[in-house]
């Protein structure tokens, strides 16, 4: 049992240390877009960015999906955590415009949101009443993605890691006197 | 000596004095907080108080030692470590709460949790112990008296039931609204007699016969109170409750007439019966006349919901705004395949929530970072289900440590069940079948974060166990 605490722990570590992107700025931009320079999508909230385009959840998603992957030094791909539209208000900011919005996620460690919104349906149909093309300097686009990447100091991950080895560690102790 | 003797005595009365208060006093807010509609009370500051005097007279008193030997509150104590770390993991790591509201909400649980020991040492002799018991049936008594003059004399209704009503206004009980009493939710009021009823249960066969009238109307009183709350979870929890007192109190003859006796209750006409009926109907049979959708603009809005799109309103035809009904036949934000009866829309709704915002926002939470969760607070202000609650914010390790806590506070009770002293004996027996309710409820209702009823529930689990201690016995 102590062999398997100390094996796990260790692979723990290595697996919260691994290095990946530390800023927003490390992942690529949306293919064929405009990068937005509106007010709330620079420099306003940390770690944000945005792209008018054409490019549907479709891709977008599976897009930033791979390119989380291949930025981190990891052996298997993130999750991806499907939360409501709605919930774009607390993570980027209150008033995002949102039809989709998804976390790309390594658990215990840093989390991409890619926020969607798309007014209309890839065919060129309204989705809803009050559907608009989005207007970016000189063009007109069908979608605006909303990337917010939250990083995390290394410090912190090791501090993270040495209280869930000394719980887990507690919690077996007192666990075998209370129970047996 | 005196001294150490004096507050111990203070700590009595003042243990006294939250069985009631708590209770008892509606829930002004006193200190609101940023960011939440839940505010910081009086009792809060009455409990610090009470917590810092018992911290401070252990100190002094050379008990400090053998209350951090205590296997308990070891189990606490580290549930309180995980607590912190979970919250220092959702500020830095994850970055899923706001950092006051996280705190505060710790701050809480420690507050609750750490009411068990204090009356569990406090409360050190049978002398202590039936003064309690009266303080409690007493302050049953008069919420149940409080409950009624809401329901038929127009008594002032304090609710937290939304943001608005939070902020301390006082109010009257609408037609089909439900009791609440001074708990400020109809589902508080309904845990806490709950908890009430499987204690009385057992206490029942416990007392000389002169007493056990004056019960016997106490619960019957509770058990009305209880029916008129609807609320379905809670009685269900109570029928639980009162069968596990039975059989621990080796009382199971009285089951049958349990049984009948639910069986009438759920007869009789009443709003109780009508949300069980449209739980069958609506819930799990999929009956019940359906809203189709007025406009196409509703019907597209309820295919995405999505509810922050904008609203196509209008100031001079009913007909093309989305709201439902100008009449008011309809609830104004019923939305197509909703049930159009009211008494079904709030059933219906009441599980919907849960089964598709509530419990899938906890499970995005647990997987997120499963060892601690995403922190209090992290999952908005109710889950519904406290077992997926406790996963989400803080983890499978807080919620480990949280059954140990179970774990040996039930062990103790099932020991106390051999006790020679028959009150002891019984007592046990219902704070263990109470231990049982309350979970029962908490599968569908956050009852560990409902300050009212988880402060008297932490408290009467350290009646429960301050009978380990007596002096006297």
């Amino acid at each position: 049992m102590k062999n398997l605490y100390i094996v796990f722990s260790v692979l723990l570590l290595i697996y919260m240390l691994v290095p990946g992107p530390s800023s927003i700025e490390n992942f690529k931009s949306l293919p064929n877009s405009d990068k937005s320079t509106l007010a709330g999508d620079t420099v306003q909230i940390p770690n944000v960015s945005a792209y008018f385009s054409d490019n549907f959840r479709d891709f977008v998603v599976p897009f930033y999906f791979q390119n989380y992957k291949e930025k981190t030094w990891l052996p298997f791909p993130p999750l991806k955590l499907n939360h409501p539209p709605e919930f774009s208000w607390n993570v980027i900011k209150r008033h995002t415009d949102s039809t989709y919005f998804e976390e790309i996620v390594y658990p215990l460690r840093d989390s991409l949101y890619v926020n969607g919104y798309e007014p209309f349906y890839e065919d060129g149909s309204p989705k809803f009443w009050g559907s608009a093309k989005l207007n970016e300097g000189k063009n007109l686009w069908f979608t605006k993605t909303t990337l917010r990447f939250f990083p995390s100091s290394p410090i912190v991950k090791f501090i993270v890691w040495l209280g869930i080895s000394v719980s887990i560690l507690f919690l077996y102790k007192l666990g075998r006197k209370i129970i047996f | 000596m005196k001294l150490i003797k004096n507050t111990n005595s203070i700590l009595f009365c003042l243990i006294l004095f939250l069985f009631a208060f708590i209770p008892l006093y509606p829930k002004f807010p006193l200190i609101n907080i940023q960011g939440t509609f839940v505010a910081i009370r009086i009792e809060d500051f009455i409990i610090a108080l009470t917590l810092g005097l018992w911290i401070t007279h252990s100190v002094y008193s050379g008990q400090l030692k053998r209350i951090l030997q205590d296997k308990l509150n070891q189990a606490l104590l580290l549930f309180f470590f995980i607590g912190i770390l979970s919250t220092f993991s959702a500020i830095f790591l994850t970055h899923s709460v706001t950092p006051h509201l996280s705190i505060l909400h710790y701050l809480r649980r420690i507050e609750f949790m750490l009411l068990m020991p204090v009356v569990a040492w406090t409360i050190n002799s049978r002398k202590k112990f039936v003064w309690a018991l009266i303080t409690l049936a007493t302050t049953v008594f008069m919420v149940n008296v409080y409950a009624l003059g809401q329901q038929y004399l127009d008594w002032p209704v304090i609710s937290t039931s939304n943001s608005e009503f939070s902020k301390g206004l006082i109010l009257s009980l609408s037609p089909g609204a439900r009791v609440n009493s001074t708990f400020a939710g109809h589902y508080d009021l309904a845990i806490y007699l709950t908890m009430c009823l499987s204690v009385l249960t057992a206490i029942f066969f416990a007392v000389k016969k002169r007493f056990k009238l004056p019960l016997a109307a106490l619960g019957l009183f509770s058990l009305f109170i209880l029916i008129i709350t609807a609320a379905r979870q809670s009685f269900l929890a109570a029928f639980i409750g009162i069968v596990f007192s039975l059989v621990l109190s080796k009382k199971k003859k009285y089951i049958l007439f349990i049984l009948i006796c639910t069986g009438v209750i759920l007869v009789y006409p009443s709003q109780l019966r009508d949300r069980f009926i449209s739980t069958f109907t609506v819930n799990i049979l999929n009956l019940g006349k359906r809203y189709e959708g007025k406009t196409q603009d509703q019907q597209i809005r309820s295919r995405l919901n999505i509810p922050t799109l904008a609203v196509k309103t209008s100031s001079t035809s009913a007909a093309m705004s989305t709201f439902a009904s100008p009449s008011g036949s309809l609830a104004t934000d019923i939305t197509p395949g909703e049930p159009i009866d009211s008494t079904q829309l709030g059933v219906y709704r009441s599980l919907q929530i849960r089964l598709n915002i509530e419990w899938p926002r906890a499970a995005r939470a647990f997987i997120k970072n499963p060892f601690l969760g995403t922190g209090y607070s992290s999952l908005d202000i109710a889950t519904d289900n406290d077992f997926l609650r406790s996963l989400g914010e803080v983890g499978l390790l807080g919620t480990l440590a949280i059954v140990l806590v179970f774990i040996q506070v039930g062990k103790r009770m099932l020991i106390l069940l051999k006790n020679d002293n028959k009150l002891i004996r019984y007592f046990s027996a219902g704070v263990f079948s109470m231990m049982v309710a309350f979970i029962i409820n908490g599968m569908f209702i956050d009852v560990f974060e409902a300050s009212k009823v988880a402060s008297a529930f932490w408290m009467m689990m350290g009646l429960g166990l301050a009978t380990f201690n007596f002096k006297d016995d």
